[in-house]
């Protein structure tokens, strides 16, 4: 459904994105990571028709997103990266004025998004907080119905309650077929919801996997605190990956020898158990190196 | 043309439009109020003591006895002149480059409306604010005159006069137009999109000041706006008039088309 073949726009900064390749099936939700500046939103922006590349085409549904963007913006739900309304516009007033540009008759379903996000639509956007704004613009981009959905960071912003709101929002679309390309930093949220990931770093496609195979790629860390340095032994000589980080402190990488683990800290005596947190990128980047080969 | 765009851009817009119109309109009403056809001859006695220069430049060298050319040099030589242009210049920059800059044109194009169409509702908004103030204050003018002076007003010239200025000032919203098309950063389009106009207006004040530089009057759109020649009638009127529409639809479409091919980081 959404195609981008050998796209390349460069910047003055030099940055940009470089000869990028992916696709997205019709019901695929695909999720875009990369650090900052990586190149997610140049290639959003080449998606929704805003920018034009040096080379390459995007494509969605086989119709150009550049010269025929009015045609696909119908069918398009976007929540851009950075959130810029009609400030002088009240919430309810830039949901209505969205309506009218898109000539949507519907509005029980914008009624029903904006009690789901429990938006305050009265505010002046001028007055909102970021995460009101944010919910605004998740509203404006679901509320059309649209069949494609391109979200630029969609939970930022939002706290974790309102983060499962979301959540179940994209899988109700996920689940009524909808195609959704979204970007995102944080691992559970692409865990939970796509079907594929892409990483994108210094404007290359770096890896493009199934989540599933991500998930059983995945591995959590643990530092363990032991009361004894002898027992440091038992995790030196054990099967599961250990680096010893002082004399009594050692990490360890499970993926899914859980049994091992506690076996092996049953044995010890262990003063402390703390998980270290890993995003998806650190998971890519184990297993694809700069260059984007497999490591193992 | 896209009408909710057009109704928000309106709503957002319209105090600037009423702000100017009132500010003109003081202008008008003291300047009608204080001519007399029997002490005229006075106030330009009085006026050649101040220096020929000064007078010039704002084009009160020849008011005459006459209410029309008496407003037609007190008014249409710098006031209408210059407060339009501060409306179009920054109506011009607000409609274009502010989304632009601050990224609220994604929101405007990720509707199932084509660029053209949001560039060409702008466009009119411009034109259309533009024509409506002059239009207000033209008819607030004849109306003044004909209510205090009956029959002094020669209405045909003046409403003759009017729209050569108003023609005029729609050749420098193009130029802030086209600006606020071309650059995304509001700055740039606010440098030059009030900073051409006010050459325009600084060397249609200047050129005629000394010989040694007359050829400024080339240089300014203002000069199509003779005060004299438009007064005597005959056909210079429509002359001017389908020479500055021409540029401005020349302007606007160049406006159009530019950002219609651009390249937005948006």
């Amino acid at each position: 459904m959404i195609e981008v073949k050998n796209l390349t726009q460069t910047y003055r900064s030099g940055k940009g994105v470089f000869d990028l390749n992916f696709s997205i099936k019709e019901g695929e939700v695909f999720g875009y990571l990369g650090p900052n500046g990586a190149g997610k939103t140049t290639t959003i922006r080449n998606l929704l028709g805003f920018t034009n590349a040096d080379s390459g085409t995007v494509t969605i549904n086989g119709i150009d997103c550049r010269k025929d963007a009015a045609k696909l913006q119908g069918m398009i739900g976007y929540l851009p990266g950075e959130m810029a309304f009609l400030d002088n516009m009240t919430g309810i007033e830039f949901l209505k004025f969205m309506g009218n540009m898109r000539k949507t008759k519907d509005i029980a379903r914008r009624d029903h998004l904006i009690e789901h996000m429990e938006l305050e639509p009265r505010g002046k956007i001028k007055k909102m907080s970021k995460g009101m704004k944010q919910k605004l613009g998740i509203i404006t981009a679901f509320m059309h119905d649209p069949a494609v959905y391109i979200l630029d960071e969609p939970s930022s912003g939002l706290d974790p309650f309102m983060q499962v709101k979301l959540m179940d929002l994209l899988r109700e679309e996920k689940s009524r077929g909808k195609t959704i390309m979204m970007s995102s930093h944080i691992f559970e949220e692409v865990q939970m919801i796509c079907d594929r990931a892409g990483i994108i770093r210094d404007g290359r496609i770096a890896a493009i996997e199934d989540v599933h195979s991500l998930n059983a790629m995945k591995q959590t860390h643990y530092i363990v605190n032991l009361a004894k340095t002898s027992d440091m032994l038992k995790f030196t000589s054990s099967d599961l990956e250990a680096i010893v980080l002082n004399e009594n402190k050692v990490e360890i990488s499970v993926g899914e020898n859980y049994r091992e683990m506690f076996k092996l800290l049953a044995e010890c005596n262990v003063t402390g158990l703390e998980s270290r947190h890993q995003s998806l990128e650190d998971v890519f980047m184990k297993y694809y190196g700069e260059d984007g080969k497999t490591n193992e | 043309m896209s009408s909710p765009l057009f109704k928000a851009t309106l709503k957002s817009n319209w105090p600037i439009a009423l702000g100017i119109t009132l500010f003109i309109m003081i202008y008008i009403s003291t300047s009608i109020s204080m001519f007399n056809p029997e002490n005229a001859e006075f106030i330009e006695s009085m006026l050649t003591v101040m220096p020929e220069g000064l007078m010039k430049a704002f084009g009160f060298t020849n008011l005459g006895t006459d209410l029309t050319q008496y407003l037609g040099n007190y008014l249409y030589g710098f006031i209408f002149l210059v407060f339009p242009f501060i409306y179009t210049s920054t109506v011009a920059n607000r409609l274009i480059a502010k989304h632009v800059d601050r990224g609220s044109m994604s929101y405007l194009l990720s509707t199932p409306n084509t660029r053209v169409k949001v560039v060409t509702t702008q466009a009119i908004y411009l034109i259309l604010s533009t024509s409506v103030i002059f239009i207000i204050l033209t008819g607030i003018a004849v109306a003044m005159s004909t209510g205090i002076w009956p029959g002094l007003l020669n209405i045909g010239l003046f409403i003759v006069l009017n729209l050569v200025t108003l023609a005029a000032t729609l050749v420098v919203s193009g130029v802030s137009f086209l600006f606020s098309c071309i650059f995304s950063e509001n700055r740039l389009s606010l440098a030059f999109g009030v900073g051409v106009p006010l050459l325009f207006v600084v060397f249609r004040m200047v050129y005629s000041l000394s010989e040694k530089i007359d050829w400024l009057k080339y240089l300014t759109i203002y000069t199509v706006v003779d005060i004299e020649k438009l007064l005597d009638g005959g056909p210079y009127a429509l002359y001017a008039s389908l020479i500055l529409v021409g540029i401005t639809a020349i302007l606007y479409g160049a406006a159009i088309f530019i950002f219609n091919k651009k390249s937005l980081v948006i």
